[in-house]
């Protein structure tokens, strides 16, 4: 049996943040981008060939993967792809998931044939969570179902709309089924990982491409599970799950890092995240800091004070800077005496001394990559 | 199979003892030792060579060389892996002629591997050791060294008279050529000291380790046999002023000292610095650090990894450590994955890797003036035991 992994890339769009790069390539958690969980996730998994499809905007995406040393997925044989639109005959940007796969047909059938056997998984970068894929793996067999899907309860609230929500009878089998919709909160939500058979897949995506039906979850899984064509598992996982889907919610799940169970969970609840290497030296702790409840990544200069905030690589906090509630990426500078709350700096940022951002916690302020404020 | 012609490459001698480094290197080579919050010993010489253009190391280990060896790997992190680099680990091997067997002094390990160096068809081989702290470009001292025509020259720094007797030092004209060398003399005549960093014309450097290892008496040394013996022959050799940061962390004061040098807002010797001075480490994967709304820290570096929960003043604190609940940590060196429970306070000390400090235990103390210099040491792995005191100067 081989299994195959591909990840989805452009899912949400988070507003500025998604201006310039994939949501794959958001950076989350103060060293990371999202797609790291992805990979991670995969790569302990013994998954060793990955298609990584994405739409537009992909530059810094392939800058952060590269030939996917840091996963370990730099193979002779396998290892990483990057499956771009235009590295086929198409010159058409995707519709949906399933013409994606349907444009790295060449992707799926590399090498041999499929074996019967064969499986491919499939997860977005939008949903972060450190799960064991070899177990949803060994489900999906147990099973015997065409498809398995992971899902997270709790996340369906009558409030957020999901891009595919099921409900459960009381054995856990598939009772009903919605795509694009604000289900209730005795639906759970998709974390949009999937398991197939890959033959079966290869077929289904020509199948329905030709019927020009390009929507995975409106048309593969729930189509067919309506039609009766397709039994669908369910894979509850019981750990942290962050849907970072909006702006509100990078920024509630970036500050709920700061929570020790989360954070446990979410970097080494069953295995480790990897992400690229950068040689920053350690973060220096100047003698009028004041550093609270925060994550702080590596090579900062800290000498103001910052409270409930996460800070990226190479961060400088001057002194008297206040920060609080806040996301300061990678070589931003918050200079003297500027105060903070509620902002997200991106990659770059210069605060000049004395500025004053204050945001909101449902609409923090975000300040583009590059900026001087 | 090919090897591309090297202008010049460098050989690390990495297989010391360390021995005054004690627990410390009980089970570790001392280049292995952990310094700066995320990085080796070796790291910065490894550095050095790449950041001054040498993409060719070979690294002499003989000593505990487990944990070193797994280090290095295949030299991916400092670059050293590509198809015409090489970060090659060479411990001593059975063969059937001299060069068979353990190294017997400084020499004789580069002598026992003429072998690979020879590979490389090297006009120049620099000599490198794995037990200093500093940043140099290797590269100017090779273009002094050409450009002065010489068979040999040793980067030289002046050190205070009163501590001259520690080193070898070189006696020079106005030129800087070098007229003398002394191996820690009595009543030294100057003040300028070997750092222990030598750039040999390969060819001279050669032919001298095939004679010295003629030598009976020879201890086949660079300091007592092959430089002395390069002179004595008439070949020219050349000082190579350095004026930067070094330090020698060959005992636990100095090692100790090293890390506290490179604290504050204009640190003695500065970890960061500009494109061509990054000192490049194996990085762990390990998440960001988490900073208690409790924990208090001053004028200290914290790596990745870390949870702080106590207070961390004028301290070193390295990868994935946890400092607990109203813990103290002061004017120390913490090692990776050291945890400190809470209570326990830890004073002028240094802590080797994944050791413990158990529950309201005190480490070390420089309560009074006079115990100021003395520093307490735990192993890899030790354990002090909850309500326990480790004494100033005690080592574990």
């Amino acid at each position: 049996m081989n299994v195959t992994g591909i990840i989805f890339t452009n899912d949400a769009s988070l507003g500025e943040l998604t201006n310039k790069r994939t949501s794959g390539s958001i950076p989350f958690g103060g060293r990371y981008r999202q797609i790291d969980w992805a990979l991670s996730n995969m790569s302990c998994a013994g998954i060793r060939h990955i298609g990584i499809i994405s739409r537009h905007s992909y530059q810094s995406l392939m800058h952060h993967v590269g030939d996917g040393e840091e996963w370990g997925l730099e193979l002779e044989e396998g290892g990483l792809e990057f499956l771009t639109p235009y590295a086929t005959n198409t010159t058409d940007k995707y519709r949906g998931k399933l013409e994606s796969v349907y444009n790295a047909m060449d992707f799926l059938e590399f090498s041999d044939e499929a074996d019967d056997d064969d499986l491919v998984v499939m997860t977005d970068s939008a949903v972060l969570a450190n799960v064991d894929l070899k177990a949803v793996i060994d489900a999906h067999i147990a099973s015997g179902k065409q498809v398995t899907v992971v899902t997270k309860a709790g996340i369906a609230n009558g409030e957020k709309k999901l891009d595919l929500a099921l409900k459960l009878d009381e054995n856990g089998e598939v009772a009903d089924m919605v795509v694009d919709y604000v289900a209730s909160d005795d639906y759970v939500a998709s974390m949009d990982i999937f398991v197939l058979n890959k033959k079966k897949l290869i077929k289904w995506v020509k199948d329905m491409v030709a019927r020009d039906k390009y929507h995975m979850d409106r048309d593969l899984v729930m189509g067919g599970w309506r039609r009766g064509q397709i039994g669908v598992n369910v894979y509850p996982f019981e750990g942290v799950a962050l849907f970072n889907e909006s702006v509100e919610e990078y920024f509630a799940n970036s500050l709920s890092l700061i929570k020790k169970d989360v954070r446990h969970d979410i970097f080494n609840g069953r295995h480790p995240v990897y992400t690229k290497v950068r040689d920053r030296v350690p973060t220096y702790y100047g003698e009028d800091c004041d550093i609270e409840n925060s994550l702080i990544a590596d090579g900062c200069m800290l000498d103001g004070e910052v409270e409930d905030s996460v800070l990226f690589r190479q961060v400088t906090i001057e002194k008297d800077a206040e920060v609080e509630n806040c996301i300061i990426m990678n070589d931003s500078v918050v200079g003297e005496g500027a105060e903070l709350k509620y902002v997200i700096l991106d990659k770059n940022v210069t605060v000049t001394p004395g500025a004053k951002l204050i945001g909101t916690k449902k609409n923090p302020i975000i300040v583009k990559r590059g900026e001087t404020v | 199979m090919y090897f591309q012609k090297k202008r010049v490459i460098a050989m690390l001698l990495a297989g010391g003892q360390g021995s005054r480094l004690h627990v410390l290197t009980r089970k570790t080579a001392k280049p292995a030792v952990p310094f700066g919050g995320k990085y080796r010993i070796i790291d910065f010489p490894l550095s050095n060579c790449v950041n001054s253009g040498i993409d060719t190391v070979g690294i002499l280990t003989q000593y505990q060389p487990l944990e070193l060896n797994e280090y290095i790997g295949n030299g991916q992190p400092w670059g050293l892996n590509k198809t015409h680099s090489c970060a090659q680990v060479l411990p001593p091997y059975e063969r059937n002629d001299k060069k068979s067997g353990w190294f017997e002094g400084t020499a004789n390990a580069i002598y026992k591997n003429i072998d690979f160096v020879d590979r490389f068809d090297p006009d120049y081989v620099v000599i490198l050791s794995g037990d200093h702290i500093y940043k140099m470009d290797y590269n100017a001292m090779v273009e002094y060294h050409v450009a002065h025509n010489a068979a040999c020259t040793i980067a030289v720094r002046n050190v205070p008279l009163a501590e001259a007797s520690r080193f070898g030092i070189l006696n020079t004209n106005p030129d800087n050529s070098i007229y003398e060398f002394e191996e820690k003399p009595a009543k030294p005549k100057s003040t300028n000291a070997s750092m222990g960093i030598y750039c040999f014309s390969w060819s001279v450097l050669r032919e001298a380790l095939i004679a010295d290892e003629e030598d009976p008496n020879s201890s086949k040394d660079f300091g007592k046999n092959i430089i002395p013996n390069l002179l004595n022959a008439g070949h020219k050799m050349m000082a190579y002023n350095f004026d930067g940061y070094w330090k020698d962390v060959g005992t636990i004061d100095s090692l100790w000292e090293a890390n506290m040098e490179t604290l504050g807002k204009n640190p003695e010797f500065d970890l960061r610095g500009g494109k061509r001075e990054t000192i490049y480490a194996r990085n762990s994967a390990l998440p960001s650090s988490y900073i208690d709304e409790d924990a208090k820290i001053v004028n200290s570096f914290v790596a990745e990894g870390c949870e702080v929960y106590g207070k961390v003043l004028h301290s070193v604190i390295s990868v994935g450590c946890t400092i607990g609940e109203d813990a103290v940590v002061e004017d120390s060196v913490v090692m990776p994955g050291v945890v400190i429970e809470s209570g326990a306070i830890v004073r002028h000390a240094i802590l080797g890797e994944d050791s413990k400090v158990c529950k309201n235990a005190v480490v070390g103390g420089a309560f009074a003036e006079d115990e100021k210099k003395k520093i307490s040491v735990t192993s890899k792995g030790a354990v002090v035991e909850a309500n326990t005191v480790l004494l100033p100067g005690d080592m574990l």
